[in-house]
């Protein structure tokens, strides 16, 4: 982490002058930069001008069907029942057509599931990027592949890399934020910082999200516990707990008067004032009462389960005091390997009307422009399925789509073969994928690096392009 | 966290002459300014070759471009690429229209040219194998060679050095012009000396024997503290078992949940955690300690009790993070070898062995033949880790039954015997359901009819059976016919059928190559290398490799591993990482001489510890120095001793000995060993458990380790990350720590129990009880008159005097608590 720039010097001259520590803490209390310093978020240029500036990230795990969500293949549609030539454990299985017709959105006539109307409305600010790949077809390498870029290894995640390489508009706030996340899928991984400085890693607000077995015989999504813990002095007033600290910045400030030059202990002093400032920002943040009845309404809470559209509201709310990456994980899971056509309904409608919602306010607020919404899960569904009435994994084409932060809106780019099974036409690797969003932040993924045990590290690893027809 | 370099090492091709500091030029001067200045129009990266030059491997600099190579090592003058940088020739300036590279960037090069042009960038058809010089001059690597009895220098200072450590400390500091600092305060010393040596601060560990603390806060007259008798009752004492097993338990990624996608419990994982205190607590020879882990089973016990013990060490390779949603048995058995290899290799060799799966390794003399004669070993092993097959894992795996022992612990539960006579019926229901569901589908088959229709019903069915069967076989398989708990453990056993790994190519099993015998990896020409006999696995070959004394790096490591923990620092920084890409020996001579002194006397960690904490490089003071500090910023060279902070245990522990709370007993078992759940995400739902996992008395070391699911106090202060070998935990300063200190049940918890005994001392005493309890120090004037002024403050309005009393003492006492001076060691 860096160190508190503030002059050590200038500290060891005002205390041989004999002012002591109470000369110290008057000229502490002036340097306000350098606490930024001190969190290690201080807001950073990016390596190039950029317009995202926040990323909101809808996880969709479990792997949603490209095919009948954002992939629409006219071949498929023909053959759908033949016997399938292609493709992994394919042997025998039947080609299957789109379970749900697709429908045409906005002034662009974007092809997208009619499962998802209210997302469909915002189809000229959607970017459906239908060729991305991943190295493998299971869950859990893909899902912490998509989050870190490596699934052998233990890396940094990609809203750590962010705010490595932005800081944070808010010190007061965390870079970085993931709502309930799944215990499950490389688990604390996906919002790790691995050898990057800890302030870069994820934090996690409110229980760990159940494996879906336990959540629905428990009906209920969210692990017990407060949405952040610590936040809160039980019995001490503010104003009394700000004497209090004032007491021990005092005994700390004495430990720097007998003995200089310990940066640690600095540290130490500045971390109790973030904290501090945390503690009267953070629930306020988190509070959704603020919020009017119209815009609860448009996100669907309320009504029913609505875990996932508080969350995408308190995600809009994050985005907005500052934070700089959101991750939200979908309630139900997209894996769809039985009974798609009646499963399919299901996980759409429990997304569809808060995202659209967020969307919605997110435009009206102007907060689109800046922030990067990305919808998508670790990979795909074959065309052919395998005997059940579902699909299987699919790692070698699939789809996802982006909106607002310097996006294009109301296009499709790349594209997979005739049936959608593999990505041929400017066919996107997750690191490709990973290039193009650090991109979109204005940053370099190949200059994006961390020297960690006598090398430097990026996210990307040694590839990376960026996809520079979608860029607005 | 692990150092995960040895991964990651870059494809070097080391010539002879080629030495480590030619390439910590390259690495340090030369790489950075190609990268920023040359490669953006020469390289594959940018897809750009200027001139039809790249710069970015070394076959394509010396090979050049459209005029010609690029450089002429050892001659700088006749080298293009300096003459282009230095601007001499008009028509060839680099970099282009840009303003000439410093003088000193070109001095770095001219040196670089001169001294051999040594550069690691391998192309990237660059091939592997081993055969040539390049793999050859691997094994020239300082720590595969053999550990050299060190002479001891003769520093010129003569009455400073009080053992031969000292001797090799100072002759370093004079060489480059410094000085070793003044001996530290007694009293921050003990301080010192009783964290590192026990976890907790002196007081409580021999606060009954005030006499000890006098004596040895008290300097003889030729200034040495009289502290032999000390650091004996430090040793002695428990708590140094309970300290010192924890830093082993970072390195074997100890732990009591699997992790991962399915992260279910290891309710038994807590016998293999009292195994290790107990193993350093009667220092046992290191050497023995390596080997009960890794082949316990196969050591001739003298009665039960020693049995129960070798077969719990093997725990240490049953407790891997592993795949157990993985449906393919063969891959799943493959994971489960690797991350032993892995495991082993880092935490005994600080070696990665297992990044030879895939391909050759890529900086150190590990082929993947090595791998897979491992491998095969691996295979050849019953790994037992009992989790039961449920809707989360596909592999269900078995326990080991230890031997009955008189007053043996056994915490988990037991059942009435209708409750086994019920879990017997119902296994025999399910038993009957899966007969009658097959019969239907055979049936159903014989007729021709289309089974599509049916087939969700089925497979729910089928799965239905499965999910239940799991954990009815699982509980019965921990309790006898009565329903009374068995003494179960995690470990590994031979298999029955001893069998050889094929090759596989990349590492993936759909591409067998070669079968590959089962051997120890033949390295470094001991005795123990080779094949291993037919009839057994080889573990115990293998363990005898790594214990044999002449291994060039077991001992090294270890030595290391413990310098780490008291100084802060390794002796080679990256303590799980001496293979290439590692760091480089700040003393090797004094590595060496630690090494061979630790196996001359018996491998004894204790006497290790002894003999360091006993030099006076260990009893400097902390207090920084500028001179020194403009030479040596990161007292590589023990000009001081390093300031560091307290662990998360040692924070805890501290303050519940602060508090008085502290209950010295060992728990007995683990809160994991009591729970009735299999899947750690289920934890947060049993409202007796305590939301942040605490709510214990006991030393931290007891704590319940989950991995993703660890106590609060853990997780905020920089916890080992229980999935990897960790010999050096991070240290980070963050504001959650903060908001933890401030708010937390467990802090104001052990404030509330301080303030309570300090209140109950006299009035005008109470200031000195709270520093005394929490510092183990007395105030200065300047601390006093913060403290009594905070106490005195106006009462706030309405407020009741008794009550704000209390609290406010409770307040100081939390102050203290959080201070810089609680959670620093100096």
């Amino acid at each position: 982490m860096t160190r508190a720039p503030f002059s050590r010097r200038s500290f060891l001259e005002h205390s041989a002058l004999g002012a002591g520590w109470l000369a110290f803490s008057a000229l502490a209390a002036q340097r306000t930069k350098a606490s930024v310093n001190a969190s290690g978020l201080a807001p950073r240029d990016p390596h190039f001008p950029a317009k995202a500036k926040h990323v909101i990230f809808l996880t969709m795990r479990g792997g949603p069907s490209h095919l009948d969500l954002l992939d629409e293949k006219s071949a498929l549609i023909k053959h759908s029942g033949k016997t399938s030539t292609t493709g992994r454990d394919s042997a025998g299985a039947k080609l299957l057509g789109p379970v749900h017709p697709f429908a045409s959105y906005g002034k662009s006539g974007l092809r997208m599931t009619s499962l998802l109307p209210r997302i469909g409305e915002h189809a000229d600010d959607l970017c459906v990027l239908n060729s991305l790949h991943t190295d493998v077809p299971n869950h859990s390498p893909a899902f912490v592949q998509m989050h870190t870029g490596s699934f052998q290894f233990v890396r940094p995640s990609l809203g750590a890399w962010m705010v490595y390489g932005l800081g944070s508009e808010n010190e007061n706030l965390p870079g970085f934020v993931t709502l309930n996340p799944p215990a499950g899928d490389g688990g604390a991984r996906n919002y790790g910082s691995a050898f990057l400085p800890s302030v870069c890693q994820g934090t996690r607000l409110g229980g760990g999200q159940l494996p879906g077995l336990y959540a629905a015989f428990l009906k209920q999504q969210e692990a017990p516990g407060p949405p952040m813990k610590n936040i809160v002095h039980p019995d001490r007033s503010t104003a009394e707990q700000r004497r209090q600290l004032d007491l021990l910045r005092g005994i700390n400030e004495h430990r720097l008067a007998r003995e200089p030059h310990q940066p640690e202990v600095e540290g130490m002093i500045e971390s109790f004032e973030l904290a501090f400032r945390m503690q009267s920002e953070v629930p306020g943040v988190l509070d959704l009462k603020e919020e009017s009845a119209e815009t609860m309404a448009l996100y669907g809470i309320g009504k029913g389960e609505d875990l996932f559209g508080r969350q995408c509201l308190l995600a809009r709310r994050l985005v907005e005091a500052g934070v700089r990456f959101v991750e939200i994980a979908s309630p139900e899971g997209w894996d769809h390997h039985a009974l798609i056509s009646q499963q399919l309904p299901k996980a759409c409608a429990a997304v569809d009307r808060a995202v659209g919602g967020l969307l919605t306010d997110l435009k009206r607020r102007g907060l689109l422009e800046d922030t990067l919404v990305i919808w998508g899960g670790e990979f795909g569904r074959t065309p052919y399925a395998p005997g059940l009435n579902g699909r299987d994994h699919n790692h070698k084409g699939f789809s996802i789509w982006m909106a607002g932060g310097g996006v294009k809106g109301g296009m499709n780019h790349g594209a997979t073969d005739e049936i959608g099974y593999e990505a041929v036409l400017d066919p996107m690797h997750i690191r490709d994928w990973h290039a193009t969003v650090l991109h979109l932040l204005g940053l370099d993924h190949r200059r994006l690096t961390y020297n960690y045990g006598g090398r430097d590290f990026r996210l990307t690893e040694t590839g990376g392009e960026v996809a520079k027809a979608i860029l607005s | 966290m692990a150092a995960l370099s040895g991964f990651l090492g870059t494809n070097s091709g080391f010539g002879f002459a080629e030495d480590a500091k030619a390439l910590a030029h390259f690495e340090s001067k030369i790489r950075p300014v190609l990268v920023e200045h040359c490669l953006e129009c020469h390289s594959i990266e940018s897809g750009k070759a200027k001139g039809g030059l790249r710069l970015d491997d070394r076959e394509a600099v010396l090979r050049g471009g459209d005029s010609g190579p690029a450089l002429a090592p050892g001659k700088p003058e006749e080298s293009l690429l300096l003459a282009a940088i230095r601007h001499s020739d008009p028509d060839l300036e680099m970099p282009p229209r840009k303003d000439r590279l410093s003088e000193s960037t070109l001095k770095d090069f001219e040196q670089w040219i001169t001294t051999g042009a040594a550069d690691p960038r391998e192309s990237a058809n660059g091939k592997d194998g081993r055969t040539g010089d390049d793999f050859e001059s691997r094994k020239q690597h300082w720590s595969f060679l053999p550990v050299v009895a060190s002479r001891i220098p003769e520093p010129k200072r003569r009455d400073w050095a009080y053992n031969e450590i000292d001797r090799f400390i100072l002759a370093k500091l004079e060489e480059n012009g410094l000085e070793p600092s003044p001996d530290a305060d007694p009293v921050v010393f003990l301080r010192r000396l009783s964290f590192d040596l026990t976890g907790l601060p002196p007081s409580s560990v021999i606060g009954n024997q005030p006499s000890v603390i006098a004596q040895s806060t008290t300097r003889k007259t030729d200034h040495r503290l009289p502290i032999t008798e000390t650091i004996d009752a430090l040793l002695a004492s428990p708590a140094y078992g309970q300290r010192w097993a924890r830093h082993w338990l970072d390195v074997v990624r100890f732990a009591e949940s699997n992790g991962k996608e399915a992260n279910l419990i290891y309710p038994h994982a807590w016998r293999y955690r009292d195994y290790v205190i107990d193993t350093f607590d009667r220092d046992l020879p290191y050497d023995r300690f390596l080997t009960e882990q890794l082949a316990g089973d196969l050591l001739p016990a003298e009665n039960d009790a020693e049995r129960a013990r070798f077969l719990i060490a093997t725990g240490f390779l049953a407790m891997g993070p592993k795949s157990l949603a993985e449906q393919n048995p063969a891959q799943f058995a493959a994971d489960v070898a690797d991350e032993q290899i892995d495991a082993l290799s880092r935490a005994f060799l600080a070696t990665s062995l297992a990044c030879a799966r895939c391909h050759d390794h890529k900086s150190d003399p590990v082929t993947m033949t090595d791998y897979y004669a491992l491998a095969g070993i691996f295979k050849s092993t019953d790994t037992r880790y009992g989790t039961w097959v449920d809707s989360e894992n596909n592999r269900g795996g078995k326990l080991i039954r230890l031997p009955d022992l008189p007053g043996q612990l056994i915490p988990n539960l037991s059942i009435t015997k209708k409750e086994v006579a019920d879990l017997h019926a119902k296994l025999a229901q399910l038993e009957a359901d899966e007969k009658a569901g097959r019969e239907k589908g055979e049936k159903a088959k014989a007729e021709g009819r289309d089974l599509q229709l049916d087939f969700n019903e089925m497979l729910r069915e089928a799965l239905r059976i499965l999910w239940t069967r799991g954990p009815v076989v699982g509980k019965l398989a921990t309790v006898d016919e009565n329903g009374i708990a068995l003494p179960l453990a995690m470990g590994v056993l031979e298999a029955p059928s001893k069998v050889d790994s094929p090759r596989y190519e990349r590492g993936e099993l759909a591409h067998p190559a070669e079968i590959v015998p089962r051997a120890v990896p033949a390295l470094f020409g001991l005795a123990s290398e080779g094949a291993v006999p037919p009839d057994t696995s080889g573990r115990l070959d293998l363990a005898r490799w790594i214990a044999d004394p002449d291994h060039p790096l077991t001992a090294r490591v270890m030595v290391n591993r413990v310098w780490t923990h008291l100084f802060g620092a390794g002796l080679v920084e990256t303590v799980d990482d001496f293979g290439r890409s590692g760091s480089a020996p700040s003393h090797p001579e004094l590595l060496d001489y630690l090494a061979t002194r630790f196996v001359e006397e018996g491998w004894s960690v204790k006497a290790l510890i002894r003999a360091i904490v006993s030099s006076r490089t260990y009893q400097q003071a902390s207090t920084w120095r500028e001179e020194a500090f403009l030479k040596d910023p990161d007292n590589r060279l023990l000009w001081r001793h390093s300031k560091r902070r307290l662990d998360a245990e040692s924070i805890r522990d501290a303050m519940l000995a602060a508090s008085g709370e502290l209950d010295w007993s060992p728990r007995a078992g683990s809160l994991v060993a009591e729970l009735e759940v299999q899947s750690a995400a289920m934890i947060p739902f049993n409202p007796k458990i305590p939301g942040d996992l605490d709510g214990s008395p006991h030393r931290s070391v007891y704590l319940p380790v989950m991995r993703d699911q660890l106590p609060d106090v853990l997780r905020q202060f920089d916890f080992a990350e229980p999935s990897l070998v960790t010999g050096k935990r991070d240290s980070t300063n963050v504001p959650p720590q903060a908001l933890y200190l401030m708010n937390s049940d467990f802090v104001l918890a052990q404030a509330t129990a301080v303030a309570k005994r300090v209140m109950e001392a006299r009035e005008d005493a109470r200031i000195d009880e709270v520093y005394r309890r929490c510092l183990d120090r007395a105030p200065d004037e300047e601390e006093r008159k913060l403290v009594d002024e905070f106490l005195k403050a106006p009462l706030p309005e309405g407020a009741d005097a008794a009550k704000e009393s209390e609290k406010r003492w409770r307040d100081v006492s939390q102050a203290l608590l959080a201070s810089a001076d609680f959670r620093m060691i100096d």
